[in-house]
């Protein structure tokens, strides 16, 4: 039996196309349609809202809050990551002995599962015992220890821990699992989950979803358009 | 037919045979799944043993155990029931199982507790799961909340049990020691963990020290009374003699702080940490010698000292498939020679519920209950004399009639709330506003305001 060549296309593409739309489009039209939802996460109570969760989160300031942190965190991450990628990459095309063995060690973060580096990173950087104030208070950078998990530290260190781990939303969230001034990161993402798991609004939670959902959008398409501006250049 | 297509047929022919036999004799078995917190190896493995013991005894039954970590529990019971496939039984928390059993979701273990016997059962307990006439929870073990200190330090100072929190403020003040005179802090005059958990336990603990509430009748917050503004008072000294950075501490590291000799005190210790002393304390310090507990304070308008009670019940699901086995399995599991194997897992913290057990000769020449017995009277002291309560619970009656805790708990706002004031010198009145207004709109949106 002869199938045309556009037929033998449609049979390739099904099986993606149908993975792309239960995996993408479900869950996201679901979370638009959720977000006009006053929903309990687990159990079937509902009530259409309107657009009421967007107003609500329009006037919460802990909404804007994670917005900031989130917006801080990223920037820092993606600039620090770009930088000390590129420095890393150029270093590492130049000639030296050891070469081999030090790109090994480069990789060395992917290896690593996000949950075995948190808890590494969080005894690293304990305040009292961890051998990074040690460092720094033997060679007198500091006078006093840091407390890296605290208030003031907190975003540092999950930047820091992010940069070299090149991960998001789980070093967020582990890293103040079991303590941690988790307030002060408590980015969009986190925030979501918050609402969705631990006050079970999904309606909220997915509120906050298609509101990042709509920021990612939006960054994606300035960034296409600069793209291509210098393309044309 | 060939040879080769022979041997095809006879081995597929007797796969087909296993395969169909396995089935046959696991649909056979009637599996019971038991959910349980207890991750650390040696509870593990005394409730692998008691499941070992009990399928022996019922061979059409299969125990399916599983250790969860308390942050994944919640989210999987509830999930769980949204899927509509409950295990059996799970721990929870109490303020969980008075959630559930308000949705009518769960089904009572009144014959567990006959099997065991009410009387044998202490008091304090049976207040955990009961709900009008039906026990729909059944405590697995109890153990308090400790104020534990270094008794050679308050030795040297000449310092005593505090009876209020001024005496606290000044034993921490004394304990907060420079002990190599560089006019740095080696030793904090106390310590606290900072993650949300222990925020909400302590501030339960505290309100019940300080003679107040949380919720009113009307399930009204009541964050802006002036009981909650002196313990927002009161946290903010605390905090002055506490390790910079304490609020990013977890339970682990603020015990560490303890045996690591960087603090003096720990307001929420437990006895679990009794283990951790012996285990990574100096070998001559790992004892009561040096680390000791008191009875805890009270606040400046309250009588009585107050401790939460980590007692988690066992809870039976409704719509899980086998709930006359798990009943069984539960039985079993109090029996006095099966409970004890489990509570020596973690003496200084699993009191027994069981009166019978607590008395017997074998859970009393425990060896480590030997060497850390102050520790247990003082929970004992706690239990008989009603000073303890689940997480944010303050009277009894919220088991019925607050089933919102779980999401207060949840939610952060009472965390949030200690952050600003301790961390970010927001006056005590203005943080406790903000709270109050996002917990009566946390209630509302539960549907639970009655004002």
């Amino acid at each position: 039996v002869k199938v045309s060549s556009q037929k033998t296309g449609i049979i390739l593409i099904a099986p993606s196309v149908f993975l792309i739309c239960a995996l993408l489009v479900y869950p996201v039209l679901y979370g638009v349609w959720l977000s006009f939802f006053k929903k309990h996460s687990f159990f079937p109570e509902q009530r259409f809202v309107g657009l009421a969760n967007y107003l609500y989160l329009l006037r919460d300031s802990e909404f804007w809050m994670s917005l900031w942190y989130g917006t801080y965190y990223s920037v820092s991450t993606i600039v620090l990551q770009i930088v000390i990628g590129v420095i890393a990459a150029l270093i590492l095309n130049e000639a030296f002995r050891g070469r081999n063995f030090v790109r090994g060690v480069v990789l060395f973060p992917y290896m690593i599962p996000t949950v075995v580096a948190i808890i590494l990173w969080k005894w690293l950087l304990n305040d009292q015992f961890g051998l990074i104030n040690y460092l720094l208070l033997a060679v007198g950078i500091i006078e006093d220890p840091l407390s890296w998990m605290g208030k003031d530290h907190i975003m540092t260190s999950l930047i820091i821990i992010s940069v070299w781990e090149f991960t998001k939303f789980d070093t967020v969230w582990l890293l103040t699992q079991g303590g941690g001034a988790e307030k002060y990161i408590r980015t969009l993402p986190v925030f979501a989950y918050m609402r969705t798991f631990m006050y079970y609004q999904a309606g909220l939670g997915s509120t906050l979803a298609v509101i990042m959902f709509g920021i990612l959008i939006a960054s994606t398409t300035v960034y296409f358009k600069m793209f291509r501006r210098e393309e044309g250049i | 037919m060939s040879r080769k297509k022979r041997y095809k047929v006879i081995i597929g022919s007797v796969c087909l045979f296993l395969l169909v036999l396995a089935g046959t004799s696991l649909a056979a078995r009637k599996v019971i799944n038991v959910w349980h917190t207890e991750t650390n190896p040696l509870s593990r493995k005394a409730i692998a043993n008691i499941v070992e013991r009990f399928e022996k005894l019922h061979p059409d039954i299969k125990v399916e155990a599983e250790a969860l970590a308390w942050g994944d529990l919640e989210g999987k019971i509830m999930a769980a029931l949204a899927a509509g496939s409950p295990p059996e039984l799970s721990h929870g928390q109490p303020i969980t199982c008075a959630a559930l059993q308000a949705k009518g979701l769960l089904l009572p273990l009144d014959d567990v507790v006959k099997h065991i016997g009410e009387d044998n059962i202490w008091d304090q307990i049976k207040k955990v799961g009961k709900y009008g006439d039906h026990y729909f929870g059944l405590v697995h073990a109890a153990g308090t909340s400790l104020l534990i200190y270094r008794k050679d330090l308050a030795k040297k100072k000449g310092l005593k049990n505090p009876k209020t929190w001024k005496d606290l403020l000044h034993n921490a003040k004394e304990l907060t020691l420079d002990t190599n005179k560089d006019r740095k802090t080696d030793i904090y005059g106390v310590t606290i963990p900072g993650d949300n958990l222990f925020i909400n336990i302590l501030l339960g603990e505290l309100t019940k020290a300080n003679g107040g509430i949380l919720f009113d009748d009307q399930n009204r917050p009541q964050f802006t009374s002036k009981c909650m503004i002196e313990i927002l008072e009161f946290l903010k000294e605390l905090t002055e003699y506490m390790p910079p950075g304490w609020e990013g501490h977890g339970y682990r590291e603020t015990f560490a702080n303890m045996y690591g000799a960087k603090a003096s005190m720990m307001y929420q210790g437990y006895g679990r940490g009794a283990s951790l002393i012996e285990e990574y304390a100096p070998k001559h310090m790992a004892n009561t010698d040096y680390f000791d507990v008191w009875v805890k304070p009270h606040g400046p308008s309250g009588t009585k000292p107050a401790a939460q009670v980590d007692e988690e019940p066992w809870m039976l699901f409704k719509g899980c498939k086998h709930p006359q086995e798990a009943i069984e399995f539960l039985k079993f599991f109090y029996q006095d020679d099966n409970y004890l194997e489990y509570i020596q897992t973690v003496p200084i913290h699993f009191f027994p519920v069981t009166k019978s057990l607590r008395r017997s000769k074998a859970y009393q020449d425990t060896p480590m209950i030997k060497r850390w017995k102050g520790w247990l009277d003082v929970q004992e002291y706690y239990l008989d004399n009603d000073l303890v309560k689940p997480t944010l619970v303050i009277d009894w009656k919220d088991m019925e009639t607050k089933p919102y805790l779980m999401e207060i708990l949840g939610s952060g706002i009472l965390k949030d709330m200690v952050m600003e004031v301790t961390k970010e010198n927001v006056p005590p009145r203005k943080a406790t506003e903000k709270a109050q207004k996002r917990a009566e709109e946390l209630v509302k949106d539960k549907g639970y305001a009655k004002w």
